[in-house]
């Protein structure tokens, strides 16, 4: 087998034994108390039929935004980790400087501190922490 | 772009604003205060200044500009000046803004408000398309959030909505017109655009000039499509629609914020990206700039006539003004494509931006004086025979209409005068004789429009002054209104005193813009146009594993 296709592979059998693992457990452990209501399809909360045209709690719209700040999050560390992984790789090396001067003669770029790279991303989550903090605060969780 | 730690050293003001705003809006939802919350807001303000001041005046003057020539961040007098006017806009917005209609949002507002003054900091002195838009984005969003939190009603809402429309529509052209700039080039960086449009040809544009497309073609499309997306931001004819009907539904707050900081933002990002930017294509951006500006004068102060709101009259005077700062730019464009050097024109549309923005706030700042939470001045007729019985807020809308109408001993006569002077040398010194036709004709329409806006202007006054009072005006707006209609009035009479203070500094900063840096001798590999090939890819790293 190609040493390639190894970790896909490892990912593919971690994640069935997860999602089986979970269904599982809450077969195994979960409490069964049925209603009606709860044998209901699941519609966030909501009766499944009804008028197209009914208003719905404006609080879905909030959640729905206090989501973005993590999809955001994820939408902006992917390409982050990609363009800088040259950089990054220098936080796992041994010879710091030779690999540093090597990373800025390949880049064609000046003055790059790596630890400001990382500080950069830092920076970012907590803002978006903040705007987290914000959201809680101002109680959009509170149902 | 990275964002190296020559890079940081020059962004610490910027850095601390965007710290407090972030403190703002977290510790908002602690302490609700306003006053607490403004008088924070205030001394952020005050830190910013002084760091920029302190720590980047001397590096600023003794050109002591590290690695940064070519990398994302600019550093010279005009980025300074404008930065420090920005703060100082901030200022006075904060204190306009102090006496919000909704107490529980006194901190997002001034949290919301500080971001977008980091916003236009940042325009100043953007070398880069990327940081150039999302600075533009970070003026543009926080003004959506400011407009829908000023008031909560059907026309609020009706504004906001129109605003936030228009505005993402025109955002996507600049985009648009960045991204052929982008493709020609295979740089982001402006001076590195620059330096290619001026040299050699780009892998792109060989591309297509072998499909029969010329580069030239694709610099003027995408200058049309710069010009749409920040003709906008200046409320310039014809993408001027949403201005009369937006500045009539929000607050006089609001307004103010509307008519001054797009604006602002609009001339610098003219600047740094039109006439820096791609001078080959002068002769075709002044001629654009040149129609537009005669059309924008005209139809603001027209259209200005009739209105009998005053919110909306102001929008259409902020029309018009935009119509006067294109005469600068368009002057300095054709002197570039001239002399390769621009002789004022710059300067000239830096100084009456900075006049006709003070002018303005002031204007609002007394309107939003002289009303209440629950009873806004809408009409001219609500003014009537103000200058008796409320004498100290009618003399200082007067100073500031004298101004905006530019009599003289006010700022407003100065602004007015180096634009039309700068118009008037053009049309009389080199170039073919069509150009200077087209100068004068510009210079006389700027003259006429003029005389017509002071019919408005002075309308306005008239009914203060010589109307008998209809009905006494609340005059709740708050202190901080009444301090800032106090200190853009009496800037108003600075500036109109000592004019050579402004006029001096205007031409610093655009003698900093023109400074030339020797692209290679600084930082060789940034400044370059890289082939497009290669900047796509980002740098292989070693590959250890796998």
């Amino acid at each position: 087998m190609s040493s390639v296709l190894l970790p896909t592979l490892l990912l593919v059998i971690a994640a069935t034994l997860l999602t089986l693992g979970m269904l599982a457990a809450g077969m195994l452990f979960g409490p069964r108390r049925t209603s009606a209501v709860k044998e209901m399809p699941y519609e966030s909360g909501m009766d499944p039929i009804h008028d197209a045209r009914r208003r719905f709690d404006v609080r879905f719209h909030l959640v729905a935004i206090a989501f973005l700040v993590f999809d955001v999050e994820l939408l902006f560390l992917y390409p982050w980790a990609v363009a800088n992984r040259t950089w990054l790789a220098w936080l796992n090396q041994a010879n710091h400087t030779e690999h540093l001067t090597a990373m800025a003669e390949a880049t064609q770029a000046v003055h790059v501190n790596p630890t400001l790279v990382f500080a950069e991303i830092m920076v970012f989550i907590g803002i978006l922490a903040v705007g987290y903090a914000y959201a809680w605060r101002k109680g959009i969780f509170r149902w | 772009m990275f964002v190296d730690s020559e890079t940081i050293r020059f962004l610490w003001p910027e850095l601390i604003l965007v710290l407090c705003a972030a403190w703002i809006y977290l510790g908002g939802t602690f302490r609700g205060s306003r006053r607490w919350w403004v008088a924070f807001a205030l001394a952020a303000y005050l830190l910013a200044l002084g760091v920029i001041l302190g720590l980047e005046g001397p590096a600023t003057t003794s050109g002591d500009r590290g690695g940064l020539a070519s990398g994302p961040i600019l550093v010279d007098q005009l980025g300074m000046i404008c930065r420090c006017f920005a703060i100082l806009v901030g200022i006075l917005l904060t204190l306009l803004m102090s006496k919000s209609t909704r107490h529980d949002l006194g901190s997002e507002y001034q949290g919301t408000l500080m971001l977008l003054v980091v916003g236009l900091m940042l325009v100043a002195r953007a070398n880069d398309l990327v940081l150039l838009f999302v600075s533009l984005e970070l003026i543009s969003v926080p003004t959506y959030v400011l407009l829908f939190l000023g008031r909560r009603d059907r026309g609020t809402s009706e504004a906001t909505l129109k605003y936030f429309l228009l505005s993402i529509l025109s955002s996507a052209m600049l985009l648009y017109g960045m991204s052929f700039l982008y493709g020609l080039t295979g740089t982001t960086s402006l001076r590195g655009i620059q330096a290619a449009v001026s040299t050699q040809p780009s892998v792109a544009a060989l591309s297509f000039a072998s499909l029969g497309i010329s580069p030239d073609a694709l610099i003027y499309l995408s200058l049309v499509f710069l010009v749409a997306g920040l003709g906008f931001r200046l409320a310039a004819v014809p993408f001027h629609f949403y201005a009369p009907d937006v500045f009539q539904g929000v607050t006089h707050a609001n307004a103010a914020l509307l008519s001054v900081v797009p604006k602002v933002a609009g001339l610098l990002a003219f600047t740094r990206l039109v006439i820096l930017g791609f001078p080959q294509a002068a002769s075709q951006a002044w001629e654009i700039l040149l129609v537009l500006s005669i059309l924008t004068m005209t139809l603001g102060n027209v259209c200005a006539l009739w209105q009998q709101n005053l919110r909306r009259l102001l929008a259409y005077s902020s029309i018009a003004h935009a119509g006067y700062i294109l005469i600068g730019i368009t002057v300095a464009l054709a002197d570039s494509q001239r002399a390769g050097d621009s002789q004022g024109g710059v300067a000239a549309a830096l100084v009456y931006v900075v006049v006709y923005a003070v002018a303005a706030l002031g204007s609002f700042a007394v309107l939003a004086y002289l009303g209440s939470e629950q009873n806004e001045v809408h009409g001219v007729d609500e003014l009537a025979g103000l200058a008796r019985t409320r004498p100290f807020a009618a003399t200082a809308l007067s100073i500031c209409m004298f101004s905006l109408a530019g009599l003289p001993p006010l700022a407003g006569f100065w602004g007015k005068l180096v634009l039309f002077l700068g118009a008037v040398q053009t049309s009389s010194g080199g170039l073919t004789v069509q150009v200077m036709q087209w100068f004068m004709i510009l210079a006389i329409a700027g003259a006429i429009n003029a005389a017509i806006g002071a019919a408005y202007y002075l309308r306005v006054i008239a009914t203060m002054f010589f109307r008998a009072p209809a009905k006494t005006l609340d005059a709740e707006g708050g202190d901080g209104a009444a301090v800032v209609m106090l200190v853009c009035a009496s800037l108003v009479v600075a500036i109109g005193l000592f004019p050579g203070i402004a006029l001096n500094l205007a031409r610093k900063a655009e003698a900093s813009l023109r400074a030339p840096v020797s692209l290679a001798a600084q930082d060789p590999d940034r400044s370059q146009p890289r082939p497009v090939e290669h900047a796509w890819h980002a740098p292989e790293p070693p590959r250890t594993n796998l």
